[in-house]
């Protein structure tokens, strides 16, 4: 199959290829929000010391889900939010211990999969949608997507990612096919597969400009979730992780992460560990201190301390460094008073960075009241914090609607659990 | 996590939709001001300080930053004033304008109405019997050169401005045959279609209904300006202004409809 999207928003930036380099990284942290609807049970204490793939955490509610260490060090600082939900819990990186799963049999069934899965924290690699949460330890979804694209402005080329980790990626997208019994997608840049297909396996490839490349405009052109059709989602260099993990019995808790922004000379790739700390990255690429830091593309990206989860992008803005010179007009309007935060303007232009058969205006506005039902009815279920980012962008209000909308959803998937 | 506006590099905010919007009016403004002459500089004036004072006193009440966005109303009511109304007319159909068309709802992007569009209506129809102003050539080019600007930036739908041509050219063109097309490219109409007919907020907000919107407001600047004193006069312009934004809501509630059935359909059937 294939798709050409035409609404969206062109960028005049590329994809990176390489090289990757490796800047020491002193600090990683697990970031409770990167995984909304969780409520961590700790397994550590500050001052232990951690082995990569040791359990962390577990969820309250279901405790075989595991969140694991992505590096081998001592536990830091562990900050407790509101209600004393986990917000941060900070790892020190020392040595290279690394914890060995039993694979022989997981590569057979089901059951054995989803073990360990669950135990090695790969699991916590799916999001489902709708909701965007981590999936039940016995759900089966109706098709899981593997997102091979990346539209997001000077993202990681997954073409360039993939190519020399591709047995890895066959062996992770074939152990996908255990979990469900419906399709497996892999959405793809190009119409050539990516890897030898097997049975259920579809290829599915998605051109046009951002958010051509973000699973859930994939999803919402093949099969739309909705609270009967549960979909799971998981990135390509997540499956390359369970290849691994399948290949070797380790995990690989690394990830090849883009870091572009005006505060940087030229833009790099960086291989580094799972929520990495992002100044331990940019100042060894950029040797300053003076610049904010996201987490994220430069359209989507949020302000943090550590790289989140689902990020393979940081961004480093600030003074300009990379030696062009902005027009004068846009100069001129950096220097307005920046406004408050207004109501959503109902432009047109909003609508042609859309790409999906919803009513953008119509659901930002119910967004942005907290009217939960008329959103649900305009089809914010399909939805994800990442897909309602370039309209946050475009519209003039200055609200975060991918905020709002996990509210939205937060408020839906509770009554739905009631 | 909530994301600080500062972390965002938007592509618009307020102050700079206000900003260009005030470019775009500039030129149709300053045409205004060579045509008439000094006629025009107390009616300027007046809805100047107006067109600050009522915002100031909402901003200072509710203890939010002041907006400038009443500054563009008070610019686009007298472009479109006619020049005989006395001036305490003018203020008490601008304050009106302002208050119940714009400030009361909160600010620009929570009301449903132009606040132009209701001073002018208040206007005509509190004090009937108005002189009709022929506005010249040069605001026409000027208002036509405002009205590419928006387009430009994104702040007037092209489908919006098509459909309301298609909308006055159809049935002008049955009414009254080839000929009838000479009144269009009237000052009035086409400042109506831009600043009052145009403006987002007023506008219907789903592509479907922007065509609908437009094409309403078109047909209705024609019908009711048949029945009354001639298509393109300020009378037909304004109340198709108000009436197809008060309907615009309807309209995409239409929209909101056809677009739910459609994906249950596919729901249903993928």
């Amino acid at each position: 199959m294939q798709f050409t999207i035409r609404k969206g928003l062109q960028t005049n930036t590329e994809c990176l290829k390489g090289p990757v380099e490796e800047p020491p990284v002193q600090s990683v942290a697990f970031l409770g929000a990167d995984y909304p609807g969780v409520v961590f049970d700790l397994r550590v204490a500050q001052g232990d010391q951690v082995i990569a793939g040791q359990t962390l955490c577990v969820d309250r509610h279901r405790p075989e889900i595991a969140f694991v260490a992505s590096v081998a060090g001592c536990v830091g600082r562990i900050r407790l939010g509101p209600r004393r939900k986990l917000e941060v819990l900070e790892l020190t990186c020392q040595g290279e211990a690394n914890r060995a799963f039993d694979v022989c049999t997981a590569a057979q069934g089901d059951v054995a999969l989803r073990k360990l899965l669950l135990q090695s924290g790969g699991w916590a690699s799916f999001r489902t949608r709708p909701f965007g949460h981590v999936p039940d330890p016995t759900s089966r979804p109706q098709a899981i997507f593997v997102t091979a694209t990346d539209t997001n402005p000077l993202a990681p080329d997954p073409m360039a990612v993939l190519a020399p980790t591709i047995e890895m990626f066959q062996r992770g997208t074939e152990a996908l096919l255990h979990l469900t019994d419906g399709p497996v997608y892999i959405c793809q840049p190009d119409d050539a597969p990516l890897v030898s297909a097997v049975d259920r396996m579809r290829f599915v490839s998605f051109s046009g400009p951002h958010p051509a490349g973000l699973p859930g405009t994939h999803i919402h052109h093949i099969m739309p979730a909705s609270r009967q059709r549960l979909v799971w989602q998981i990135g390509y260099q997540d499956v390359i992780a369970i290849g691994h993990l399948l290949e070797t019995g380790r995990i690989m808790a690394r990830r090849i992460v883009s870091v572009g922004g005006t505060a940087l000379a030229n833009p790099a790739l960086v291989e580094v560990p799972l929520g990495a700390r992002l100044s331990d990255i940019a100042q060894d690429l950029t040797q300053t201190n003076a610049s904010q830091l996201l987490s994220g593309s430069i359209l989507s990206g949020y302000r943090s301390e550590y790289l989140r989860r689902f990020d393979l992008q940081m961004t480093v803005t600030g003074s300009r460094r990379d030696g062009r010179i902005r027009p004068f007009w846009r100069r001129l309007l950096d220097r307005l008073p920046s406004a408050p935060t207004g109501a959503t303007l109902p432009l047109e232009g909003l609508e042609r960075a859309f790409p999906f058969d919803l009513l953008p205006v119509p659901m930002m506005r119910a967004l942005a009241v907290g009217d939960v039902e008329t959103a649900e009815r305009l089809g914010c279920l399909e939805l994800l914090e990442d897909d309602l980012m370039l309209l946050s962008h475009l519209c003039p209000s200055g609200s975060d609607y991918g905020a709002l909308l996990r509210r939205t959803l937060d408020i839906l998937a509770e009554e739905q659990a009631a | 996590m909530t994301r600080q506006a500062e972390d965002m590099p938007r592509r618009w905010d307020s102050t700079r939709v206000t900003l260009a919007t005030g470019v775009a009016v500039s030129p149709a403004v300053a045409a205004a001001i060579v045509e008439r002459g000094p006629i025009i500089y107390a009616p300027i004036l007046l809805a100047i300080g107006l067109g600050i004072a009522w915002p100031l006193l909402f901003a200072r009440l509710r203890q939010q930053p002041l907006r400038w966005d009443g500054l563009l109303t008070a610019a686009v009511f007298v472009l479109l004033l006619p020049a005989a109304v006395p001036l305490w007319q003018l203020a008490l159909a601008l304050s009106f304008g302002l208050v119940f068309g714009d400030l009361i709802f909160g600010e620009r992007g929570r009301s449903f109405l132009n606040p132009a569009t209701v001073g002018l209506a208040f206007l005509l129809f509190s004090f009937p019997g108005l002189a009709i102003e022929t506005s010249g050539l040069s605001v026409t080019i000027a208002a036509t050169v405002s009205g590419a600007i928006l387009l430009g930036i994104g702040l007037l739908s092209w489908r919006v401005v098509t459909a309301v041509a298609i909308g006055v050219a159809g049935p002008v063109f049955l009414l009254s045959g080839t000929e009838g097309f000479g009144i269009i490219p009237s000052a009035g109409l086409l400042l109506g279609i831009v600043f009052l007919i145009g403006d987002p907020v007023a506008a219907a907000c789903t592509n479907a209904g922007r065509w609908v919107y437009g094409g309403l407001a078109g047909g209705l600047v024609v019908l009711l300006g048949h029945a009354a004193d001639g298509v393109g006069t300020l009378s037909s312009v304004v109340f198709a202004a108000l009436l197809a934004s008060v309907l615009a809501p309807l309209i995409d509630q239409i929209v909101i409809l056809f677009n739910v059935r459609r994906r249950a359909r596919r729901q249903a059937h993928v």
